[in-house]
């Protein structure tokens, strides 16, 4: 039995999380009282204190539920609400999730443990939820309609099941999906290994996330939820970048990232520096045998992707999803490329009409950090980020590895900026330079076209400070 | 004998000047039909009316009318100018003098008939003097000038009535021409962003960035707005030729014209309907104008009654009669009496036409009367109208535009919108500050119609929705 001192301090440990007053105690009497986070940062593993051991994760802004045991069953507490998502510094975001942030908190389990859960509906619509990749009776797979009736505002539900297998699972609601989900209803799930299981390798650090997406209008503060795939926010664990914290390592540490997918596309995650394996997926861990390295791993829709690598090259190394428009933030996507375009003399003229207008895009999108003009309220700008040599020009899901000889074991802080070994940085060459030699393609074309173009193309090489064409 | 004839000679001379004095009655001059329109219409005129007939006056005239020109001129300085410029306006007076004196024609005894015939018989010879005149002439001269009284008091409230008129469409005229040439200044802006637009447009296809389409596109908006510029241009020259011809200037002072940047603001409030009512019942002009026709008709009638009947001629007669043959001579005196006998024509018909003018004029006075209210409500209704149609532009639909033009500057600084929606709004707000100018004008419009109505002079007022913004349809690109 677990009293309620053990709740508090639970609640300590996931840091800054506090038991929600708002529900009646006397009702919630035979409930674990719902503990919600208030923060956004990334809090400290939760380090199990009843229950069989394990070795818990971390989740990259975000928590890990705290539990109490109930005659040997693992009772959690989530509560469906409206929350406000601080996304990034300076742009907040009004969705929905569980026990105060979007996403919900990391539920932690061990493999073969009986686990009760109770969902409380806040919101103003029914929900459900569907545990994601789980092993279980099917009147408990959440899905509203097929497999129980949805959970009607105000109602609380209990789900109970045993976690049968390990690896890295999601959870989200499976009524009214589309807005559900759009809202940014969702959360990880971690089942560990009961014993040692020979496909899953002891690690020192374990970061998981979501990726997830959102249709926010810049100045406004609410998704838009009929978006289907034009969403203009990329998110992981509904936090855009620079707000996203770096995943911080000790050299030679072995690191575990454990990715899932709840946007409506695909994402090539790609990181520098290491090459990775990839040891689970949604069906639990992979065969030794199918393991081959990468940097890159596509992580499709509805996926899970679980990477494993040796950090055992210091410094501070990108890692982000290379669709490139995916490391931007809200962005046009209509506009016109007005790269080489000359400007002189129409500047005035528009100066005339719209007093505050600067020319932008001329040379490219660098323009947009480089002028720092204000923008609409509570939206982070197209990219950004201050790094220690200039803006590294990015947003959405970009974060950084940082690897450091002096990061103590268990020790998640954020140690700043590497000190590169002298002579280790790309610096400007100031010899002399001559002009490259243009090599001439010596290739033809698999076919003659049927029609010759009246001008045959010569491609030459065009300098981008030539106004020539005009 | 000569005694009598002295005394009958003194009675002919006292009858002479009696008429005169009687006559001098219902004499008018030019300065009192002046004075009378700069009294009824001071709002309009300031008093500032005056017919200039010598060549000192007419200079007078010129040297205020050059003043006025040496300063932007607002609208009350347009009334003034035209007051003391305009030949139509003087030509008004002038006419208005015109109809004043031959109103006061009617007030006039008929001039006495002298004659004198001489006649030869053999060795007589007979020589006759008569002085005759209409004796109903005489006996009804206070009811002719009691008509006379009304027909010039009818002039004069007509001649008002034309200057507050005139003095209206100068005022209209001069709000029309200063809303056009703001509006010219502002379709100057939108051109000159879509040449801005059409430039970026064709410097992206020289560079590659754009198709042939997209830069088509852009262009046609341009030639679109080089049109419309055009049409402003003329518009302008247009309401302010109309402003020239109003204020009547000559060659020499129309390029001297200078009209203010733009339309006055609106009056902090709306006149309230009370007070647009209480002032309009005390002074109407066509009430009183119908009141003085129908009242000159009703004493025309008694009269009418009368002298559609008969005539009565009274003469006074001095004959002297000379025989050569028996060398006498003879002076017969004595007077005639000619009545007119009415067989053929009682006078019904005339009688008939008088009664049927009065009842006329009875009912066109009834009619006038009941049209008032009617009238003033429809003027005020209209100035109610444009006044918060005006505000609200200035006060929700500019701001508004406002605030959209500063969110869509963000949101380009953001690179969330390019430069081509950021131009396109651009002309959108500028289209919406030329409908609020718009509004503004027809306020001007309606106020001046107002304030004709409320002297009783009911000018009627169109007001035209207001246009949207004709960019919108531009702005999707």
């Amino acid at each position: 039995m677990t009293s309620r001192r053990d709740f508090f301090k639970l609640a300590g440990v996931a840091g800054g999380a506090v038991a929600a007053a708002s529900v009646s105690r006397v009702a919630m009497a035979a409930l674990p009282e719902p503990v919600i986070q208030t923060s956004p940062d990334t809090m400290a593993p939760l380090v199990p204190n009843s229950g069989r051991p394990y070795n818990p994760v971390v989740t990259l802004n975000g928590w890990t539920l705290p539990w109490r045991m109930n005659q040997g069953v693992k009772e959690f507490h989530l509560v469906a609400e409206p929350v406000v998502r601080e996304m990034a510094p300076g742009f907040k975001a009004h969705l929905w999730g569980y026990n105060g942030q979007s996403p919900g908190p990391t539920l932690e389990v061990v493999e073969g443990d009986r686990v009760r859960i109770f969902v409380t509906n806040k919101l103003p619509e029914h929900t459900s939820i569907h545990w994601h990749g789980q092993r279980l009776p099917n009147g408990m797979d959440g899905v509203a309609g097929l497999n129980q009736p949805a959970i009607q505002p105000g109602k609380t539900f209990v789900y109970e099941f045993v976690a049968r297998r390990p690896g890295t699972f999601m959870y989200h609601p499976h009524a009214d999906e589309m807005t559900q989900m759009a809202m940014g209803m969702m959360g990880f799930w971690v089942t560990h290994p009961k014993v040692k299981n020979p496909l899953i390798d002891e690690v020192q650090r374990d970061f998981c996330f979501l990726l997830n997406a959102f249709d926010i209008d810049p100045g406004s503060y609410t998704p838009k939820i009929m978006t289907m795939l034009d969403f203009n926010l990329w998110s992981w664990n509904s936090r855009i970048f620079p707000g996203i914290d770096s995943l911080n390592v000790r050299l030679n540490d072995k690191v575990r990232i454990r990715i899932g997918n709840l946007t409506m596309t695909n994402h090539p995650i790609h990181l520098h520096g290491h090459e990775f394996l990839v040891t689970g997926t949604d069906g639990g861990p992979t065969p030794k045998s199918t393991r081959w390295y990468e940097v890159t791993t596509d992580v499709a829709v509805g996926q899970m992707r679980q990477v494993e690598f040796l950090a055992d090259e210091e410094g501070d190394w990108a890692f982000h999803c290379h669709k490139s428009h995916h490391t931007m933030n809200a962005m046009g996507h209509n506009l016109p490329t007005l790269i080489g375009v000359d400007h002189r003399g129409l500047s005035k003229k528009i100066n005339n009409l719209i007093p505050d207008y600067m020319v932008m895009g001329e040379r490219g999108m660098a323009d947009m950090t480089e002028m720092e003009m204000p923008i609409p309220d509570n939206t982070a700008p197209m990219m950004t980020g201050e790094g220690p040599f200039g803006s590294v020009e990015m947003g959405g899901m970009f974060s950084v590895l940082k690897v450091r000889r002096d990061q103590k074991p268990g020790d998640y802080k954020d140690p700043g900026w590497f000190k590169h070994p002298e002579g280790t940085v790309a610096h400007e060459y100031e010899g002399p330079l001559s002009e490259p030699a243009r090599f001439k393609a010596e290739g033809g074309q698999s076919m003659p076209r049927a029609q010759t173009p009246s001008q045959p193309t010569e491609v030459k090489v065009r300098k981008p400070q030539s106004h020539s064409g005009h | 004998m000569r005694r009598t004839l002295q005394s009958s000679g003194a009675r002919l001379a006292i009858s002479a000047v009696t008429l005169a004095v009687l006559s001098g009655c219902a004499s008018v001059s030019l300065e009192q039909n002046v004075s009378r329109v700069n009294d009824e219409a001071s709002s309009f005129t300031e008093k500032k009316l005056a017919l200039s007939r010598t060549e000192q006056e007419r200079k007078e005239r010129a040297d205020a009318a050059q003043a006025l020109l040496t300063q932007p001129l607002g609208q009350r300085e347009a009334v003034q100018l035209a007051l003391v410029n305009s030949p139509s306006l003087q030509a008004l007076l002038a006419q208005g003098w015109a109809e004043s004196a031959d109103a006061a024609q009617i007030g006039r005894i008929a001039n006495p008939i002298f004659s004198y015939e001489r006649m030869v018989a053999g060795d007589e010879l007979e020589i006759g003097r008569a002085l005759s005149f209409g004796l109903l002439d005489l006996l009804t001269l206070p009811t002719r000038q009691g008509i006379s009284r009304y027909r010039i008091e009818q002039s004069q409230l007509r001649l008002t009535s034309e200057v507050v008129d005139q003095v209206t469409q100068v005022r209209q005229a001069w709000v029309r021409a200063v809303a056009a040439q703001q509006t010219l200044r502002y379709a100057r802006q939108v051109y000159e962003s879509a040449e801005a637009t059409s430039e970026i447009a064709r410097r992206m296809q020289a560079a590659g960035n754009f198709s042939r389409i997209s830069r088509a596109r852009e262009q046609a908006f341009y030639a679109d707005a080089a049109t419309r510029l055009a049409t402003a241009n003329h518009q302008a020259t247009a309401t302010r030729e109309e402003l020239v011809r109003r204020l009547g200037l000559d060659e020499a002072q129309a390029p001297l014209l200078k009209l203010p940047e733009r339309l006055p603001d609106l009056p902090k409030q709306a006149m309230d309907p009370q007070t647009a009512g209480s002032y309009a019942t005390r002074n109407r002009l066509d009430i009183r104008l119908a009141q003085t026709n129908f009242e000159a008709y009703a004493k025309s009638q008694g009269l009418t009654t009368v002298t559609s009947l008969t005539d009565i001629e009274l003469t006074a007669r001095r004959n002297t009669k000379t025989d050569s043959a028996t060398g006498s001579r003879s002076d017969p005196r004595g007077y005639e009496i000619g009545v007119r006998l009415p067989i053929f024509d009682w006078g019904g018909m005339q009688r008939d036409a008088m009664s049927a003018r009065t009842l006329a004029a009875a009912n066109q006075l009834e009619a006038t009367i009941r049209a008032a209210g009617s009238s003033l409500r429809e003027s005020y209704s209209g100035y109610r109208t444009a006044y918060d149609v005006a505000r609200h532009h200035r006060d929700e639909v500019v701001p508004l535009r406002k605030v959209i033009s500063d969110e869509n500057q963000l949101r380009y600084n953001g690179m969330i919108i390019g430069v081509f929606e950021l131009l396109a709004d651009a002309r959108d707000q500028v289209n919406t500050v030329i409908a609020a100018i718009n509004t503004e004008q027809q306020f001007w419009l309606a106020d001046a119609a107002l304030q004709a109505s409320l002297i009783g002079r009911p000018t009627s007022t169109t007001l035209s929705a207001a246009a949207p913004p004709s960019g919108a349809a531009a702005a999707g690109h």
